[in-house]
């Protein structure tokens, strides 16, 4: 991005397009005014309408006070709040905002912290407007171990055309959101359903301020794991080749016995019972690996098939106005 | 205006529907009856500004008992009306695939029960893919307020005891002991032995005036859109239930449609026992708490919400079933707070005092008219 991109956004037309911003909200009190203050500012002198949902995803500090707060502040019914009936994380919690949302044009923004300029979003929205239905914006360094080790295996065992890596926000268009729900009735990872919904994809880089970086709480940590294993095994095809090729290797683990076993009733002295015992459990052994192997595969055919995670839960919807 | 210290039956404030029914049907009594409006003419607000909808209960899934009391009017309110009413259009109702609190099979399930019509459709027919989960056709319609105004006008005029005032100042409701006595700002002195509080928005403070404790409810300013539908609309209504929704469906015989949704059509609320906001210190003194003025008519009226409605229409609804903005009609809306769990919309009816009678009404729906029979009857 350059200076001169950012003067163009500064004085151009108000957009006619109405836009929604999406963002996921989980005790976040100290940081939710400043980001707010900032979304709201960018998206009032660049829109003539759009309205910014907030998903409070079960907060136990004051973030919904905070909220309710600076929504007074903002003229008009701009601010809306989905409240999550209990903690689930932020893609149950992210799929219900965008539910919700009106816009031609949707930002999410999966966290609030701002290491990146405001204008940038507007940036990220011209970029869309070039005909890419998501552009996402991306650090350009990333901090986290764990993230960097996910998104190479991720990527490595995925059929996706589009590599996944850490992104701060994203723009879909409404055309993006239609096509993700018509492919899948849940969403358990966007960011896996975007990159395979076969619509044109993009992602910018920007400089980040590592100093922003957050550190998420146990809960989060927790909820993190289980959705980075239950992504890789959804979308990857990792887990599978995994347990297929380990079906396969005993089957050929016991094959090799039961040629054993031949080979040494010809050569060698055995204890007579022993061959035929040795062949019947041989036997009942392969058996039972050629069934695993198929019960697998029927297993990962099914997987494809639905998604069997449930819909998220909301509790209440709001507007707030002054 | 009526001369210095006049005697009636009964006097009606607020010439709504509520008003003109009470005044038409003691008037056919022989009963001396004073209609108060504080407006230049009658039917100026809620029975105006409202989606205009003869309600048959579809919209309550959540209040059965709303629901079966709507179904049971509206058979007599469009046998008694049927010239007001508008009904050649294919009502379509359909449940939201997300964010609705009743899905497909409860709302088919609720409409059995309820013994009410409704005919499953294709959702896609009407709406893009995906974005809900049922459609119905309904049977229900609509009323036009101007044709339904005129003719309780044209009733009343004809009858000698009856008299309505227009451009009233109400300053005082005194109780007597066997009368209420009402002052006007223009000095004239009226007295009564039932007074009839048939006000909407202004139900509480023609209470407090009277020195009766208020409903509790809590006021909405909405904003209802009127529309034009182009071709493919014309003869559709839509509802999309149940939830932050939308509804857009014919006004009336007016030719336009009304777009409302259940998140911007209120526009600010106040939970005050009287209804405060804002806007009203930018209304030169022509609103306040203790005297509603017209919306329509403020300078402080608020910014029309059509992009926002628009927008969520045109998420739901197929290119074809489009409209075009024509003007937007503001109204005050006071909701009982007790509603908000099941979305009932109950008839109140209060009676605060009797011998001399005040009686309060409060009601969300025009066909429910006839709940004021039971009242007027024992006097």
């Amino acid at each position: 991005m350059t200076r001169q991109q950012e003067k163009k956004v500064t004085v151009r037309d108000k957009e006619k397009n109405f836009v929604s911003a999406v963002i996921y909200i989980y005790n976040d009190e100290e940081r939710i005014r400043d980001f707010l203050e900032k979304i709201n500012a960018v998206l009032s002198a660049n829109f003539e309408s759009y309205q910014i949902i907030c998903v409070n995803d079960a907060s136990d500090d004051n973030s919904l006070a905070v909220i309710r707060e600076i929504g007074k502040s903002i003229s008009g019914t701009v601010i809306n709040v989905v409240n999550m009936s209990f903690y689930q994380g932020v893609e149950l919690a992210m799929n219900a905002g965008i539910d919700l949302s009106i816009g031609d044009f949707v930002f999410e923004f999966d966290n609030m912290v701002m290491d990146y300029e405001a204008e940038l979003m507007m940036y990220v929205y011209d970029r869309s407007l070039t005909g890419f239905d998501i552009v996402n914006a991306a650090p350009k360094k990333c901090g986290r171990k764990t993230s960097r080790l996910f998104y190479a295996v991720f990527n490595r065992y995925s059929r996706s055309p589009h590599p996944l890596r850490t992104e701060n926000f994203r723009v879909l268009s409404r055309r993006a959101i239609n096509r993700v729900h018509s492919m899948s009735k849940t969403i358990p990872y966007r960011k896996a359903v975007y990159a395979n919904c076969g619509l044109k994809i993009d992602t910018i880089e920007y400089d980040n301020d590592r100093s922003c970086t957050k550190g998420y709480d146990k809960e989060t940590r927790y909820q993190r794991k289980e959705m980075a294993s239950d992504s890789l095994i959804l979308f990857t095809n990792v887990a599978y080749k995994m347990t297929l090729l380990a079906a396969v290797f005993m089957m050929v683990a016991t094959f090799g016995i039961g040629i054993y076993t031949l080979v040494s009733y010809v050569t060698e002295d055995v204890v007579s019972g022993y061959t035929s015992m040795m062949l019947v459990i041989v036997f009942g052994f392969f058996g039972v690996f050629v069934i695993l192997a198929v019960i697998i595969k029927y297993l990962s055919m099914l997987m494809e098939l639905v998604f069997s995670k449930q819909k998220y839960t909301i509790e209440s919807v709001e507007t707030i106005s002054e | 205006m009526t001369k210095n210290k006049s005697k009636w039956d009964k006097i009606i404030i607020g010439a709504g529907l509520y008003g003109l029914y009470a005044a038409k049907l003691c008037g056919e009594r022989g009963e001396r009856v004073l209609v108060l409006e504080w407006e230049k003419s009658p039917f100026q607000r809620a029975t105006y500004i409202n989606q205009a909808r003869v309600h048959m209960g579809y919209h309550y899934p959540r209040s059965y008992a709303t629901a079966i009391k709507s179904a049971h009017y509206f058979n007599r309110f469009i046998k008694d009306y049927d010239f007001c009413i508008h009904s050649a259009f294919d009502q379509v109702y359909a449940t939201s695939d997300s964010f609705s609190w009743t899905n497909r099979e409860q709302f088919v399930q609720f409409c059995q029960a309820a013994e009410i019509p409704c005919d499953e459709l294709m959702p896609d027919k009407y709406f893009k893919k995906g974005l809900c989960d049922g459609a119905y056709l309904t049977k229900e319609y609509t009323y036009d307020a101007g044709i339904l105004g005129q003719f309780f006008v044209d009733a009343l005029v004809g009858m000698k005891n009856v008299e309505i005032n227009y451009g009233v100042r109400l300053q005082q409701i005194d109780k007597g002991p066997d009368s209420y006595v009402l002052t006007l700002e223009s000095g004239a002195v009226l007295e009564t032995g039932f007074l009839l509080n048939a006000t909407y928005g202004s139900t509480n403070q023609i209470l407090s005036l009277a020195g009766y404790e208020p409903f509790k409810i809590k006021y909405e300013l909405c904003e209802i859109i009127l529309c034009q539908p182009q071709d493919k609309l014309r003869e559709v209504g839509i509802t999309v239930m149940d939830g932050p929704f939308f509804s857009v469906m014919p006004f009336g015989k007016t030719g336009y449609h009304s777009l409302t949704s259940v998140t911007f059509t209120p526009h600010v609320s106040s939970f005050d026992s009287l209804p405060k906001f804002n806007c009203q210190a930018k209304s030169w003194g022509y609103c306040s708490p203790e005297q509603l003025g017209n919306c329509n008519d403020c300078v402080a009226k608020p910014q029309s919400a059509w992009p926002y409605m628009s927008n969520m229409a045109k998420k739901y609804l197929k290119a074809e079933y489009g409209f075009s903005y024509e003007g937007s009609l503001y109204s005050m809306k006071p909701i009982l707070k007790a509603s908000e769990v099941d979305d009932s919309r109950p008839t109140v009816v209060r009676k605060v005092s009797e011998k001399p009678t005040f009686v309060s009404v409060l009601s969300g729906k025009i066909n429910t008219v006839y709940d004021l029979d039971e009242v007027l009857k024992n006097d």
